[in-house]
């Protein structure tokens, strides 16, 4: 199995008035080029599940393996050297700095990794023409819309070519027909032996006839796991 | 050069960069502010150089020893006949006397160096020596000639004038005529100086005859100074013996003063940048902690983070750093200094016109950057660091 989470709990604020159980026992695995779609109301735990399979940050308590690697109570060192070498994350809001280029957006993965200037644009010009949006790439982000941010959020995620892609909330802020482009996008990877785990409240989304697997959350806990198809 | 660590390096440099410009108004604040303390800081330090350099040139031509008597710690005249015991000592190679006073010109608000000399004749009655703009030195038999420098024929409204007067003591006035100017080149001496023969100087100030204010010594052998020094001191008591080492440290000593005074102040100012920078730097905007959250998430690790702001400072601190020093040396080397002249040349009314010559001392250009740059990247350190730990999940 690519992601093994077993009894997995993540408890924000620990001892603190404030505490939270964002997830509860969670025993989750996905195999390589599986794709998941993680199902839920707001604050069933989706985000912080998606955290954790994506290495932004460790369970409280359980065990996590990714791509091979324990995950639980890692340092943050090792934590952003998993995420860069085994995740694409895409993010609900993009998240693109809209003071930079498309182009420049891009490549921020590549930066650390010393590759060259002229290196990083080349792997940049395959997945822009690849998602249809290399007319786009000198654009500063905040000209974009919301399906061509999406887009480079998408090349974003697959520059540094991950075998794990984990995507919050990908068609949120997009119209039916654009999303399902998106969707769809998102589901070619998967020829590429890709693994994808998303998180949507669209049917259509977990409707996809490439997705594989829909998981149920509520309350930080799987409530049902149904295998599409 | 091609690998991934030196690639790494160039690229954050290079965003670093990008960033810088993207931020331009608010680096250009801390730039213009750092350039302008290094400007200062350089300044004081090339003009103390420049102005010691010269001291130590126009000493050349400055007795070896001048003897002076004190009374009560205070100096008084001298009796002229101590000149011959001065001669007996072995070594010595002549003895002058000279009267040495100050005159305040009331009417212009002035204060005049009155010299007056055992005028020279023969070969050295001309003044080249003491390199005259114009002119020559009174000869020994005239009474009332005076060489002065063109910032005194100016304070006086001389003209083509060649006559003016001074008031003795009593009030009743000594009748002089310019017969020579001193050249400018040597105005950080000369620029408040009247020049005249004992006599005329005996006259105006009233001193007694047979006094003078000092006595100046030649030694034969300039390696004998110290020793003859403390001969004379043995010789004669109650004297002060002053050799020219021991001018050119006061001189040292007085621009040294004047110049770590203004360092002073400016070590002040430069806390108050580092202070500055410091809350700059550590003031993350909500766009820059979400800028930094998403680096985190796309794989820049905690020293990423760090090594961009430390560039981003290092850039900032050396641009301003050359430019603060390069402007300083224009400052110095083509405007004489003019912001600092009268902070470090304040001591006389008519302030010396000479140029300075900047000296370029590594040591010293190094000590400004310690000062400067060292404690800049230190007051950026820690929001660096404050930066770099924001967590990748700050943009969840």
């Amino acid at each position: 199995m690519l992601i093994t989470l077993e009894s997995v709990d993540k408890i924000y604020n620990s001892g603190a008035i404030n505490e939270v159980a964002a997830l509860r026992e969670i025993d989750l695995t996905v195999a390589e080029g599986e794709m998941v779609c993680l199902q839920g109301p707001s604050g069933s735990g989706k985000t912080t599940l998606l955290s954790v399979i994506g290495c932004i940050f460790s369970p409280t308590s359980g065990r996590a393996t990714i791509g091979g690697r324990r995950i639980s109570r890692l340092p943050d060192h090792f934590l952003t050297r998993y995420r860069r070498e085994l995740i694409g994350f895409i993010f609900q809001n993009y998240n693109m700095l809209g003071h930079l280029s498309v182009l420049e957006n891009i490549t921020l993965p590549l930066l650390p990794l010393g590759i060259s200037p002229g290196r990083r644009e080349k792997m940049a010009d395959a997945l822009l023409d690849k998602l249809a949006i290399g007319h786009r790439k000198h654009f500063i982000a905040d000209q974009l819309s919301g399906g061509e941010l999406q887009r480079a959020a998408i090349a974003r995620a697959l520059i540094n070519n991950p075998p794990i892609i984990v995507a919050d909330e990908p068609t949120a802020h997009l119209d039916g027909k654009l999303a399902l482009e998106i969707i769809d996008l998102l589901a070619e990877q998967k020829a590429d032996g890709r693994t994808l785990i998303l998180s949507s409240h669209d049917p259509a989304v977990s409707g996809h006839p490439r997705v594989d697997r829909v998981v149920a959350l509520r309350d930080g806990r799987i409530s049902s796991q149904v295998s599409a198809g | 050069m091609n690998t991934p660590f030196f690639g790494r390096l160039l690229n954050i440099l290079d965003y670093a960069l990008s960033s810088l410009r993207r931020n331009l108004g608010k680096n250009c604040t801390v730039f213009i502010l750092f350039t302008l303390v290094i400007f200062l800081f350089a300044s004081f330090q090339l003009m103390t150089g420049g102005l010691t350099e010269l001291a130590q040139k126009v000493l050349v031509t400055a007795p070896d020893i001048t003897v002076q008597q004190m009374s009560a710690g205070r100096q008084v005249a001298i009796a002229a006949d101590a000149k011959e015991k001065l001669t007996g000592i072995f070594g010595v190679s002549k003895v002058k006397e000279r009267i040495w006073g100050y005159y305040f010109d009331e009417s212009n608000g002035a204060n005049y160096t009155v010299i007056g000399i055992s005028l020279p004749a023969g070969d050295d009655a001309g003044g080249s020596w003491l390199g005259l703009e114009e002119g020559r030195l009174p000869r020994p038999d005239e009474r009332g000639k005076v060489v002065v420098s063109r910032d005194i024929r100016d304070k006086l409204g001389l003209g083509s004038r060649r006559h003016f007067s001074l008031f003795r003591p009593d009030l009743s006035l000594a009748s002089f005529e310019t017969v020579g100017t001193f050249s400018g080149t040597l105005d950080i001496l000369t620029a408040d100086v009247i020049l005249m023969s004992l006599d005329d100087a005996r006259d105006l100030f009233a001193i007694v005859p047979g006094f003078v204010t000092d006595l100046l010594v030649d030694a034969g052998n300039p390696l004998e100074v110290e020793t003859i020094a403390g001969k004379i001191n043995d010789l004669l008591s109650g004297v002060r013996v002053i050799t020219r080492n021991r001018i050119l440290k006061t001189y040292t000593v007085v621009f040294g003063w004047r110049s770590g005074l203004g360092g002073i102040c400016l070590l002040t100012a430069l806390v108050a940048f580092a202070i500055f920078a410091w809350d700059r730097a550590s003031g993350l905007s909500r766009e820059e902690v979400r800028e930094v959250g998403i680096l985190r998430v796309l794989g820049w690790q905690t020293n990423d983070i760090i090594l961009l702001r430390f560039f981003e400072s290092a850039v900032i601190a050396l641009l301003a750093f050359f430019t603060g020093y390069l402007l300083a040396w224009i400052h110095v080397a083509g405007f004489d200094g003019t912001f600092l002249r009268p902070i470090l040349l304040g001591w006389s009314v008519l302030r010396p016109s000479f140029t300075f010559v900047p000296q370029f001392a590594f040591s010293d250009m190094l000590l400004i950057f310690s000062i400067s740059v060292f404690p800049y990247l230190c007051a950026t350190a820690v929001p660096a660091w404050r930066a770099a730990v924001v967590r990748a999940d700050s943009v969840i």
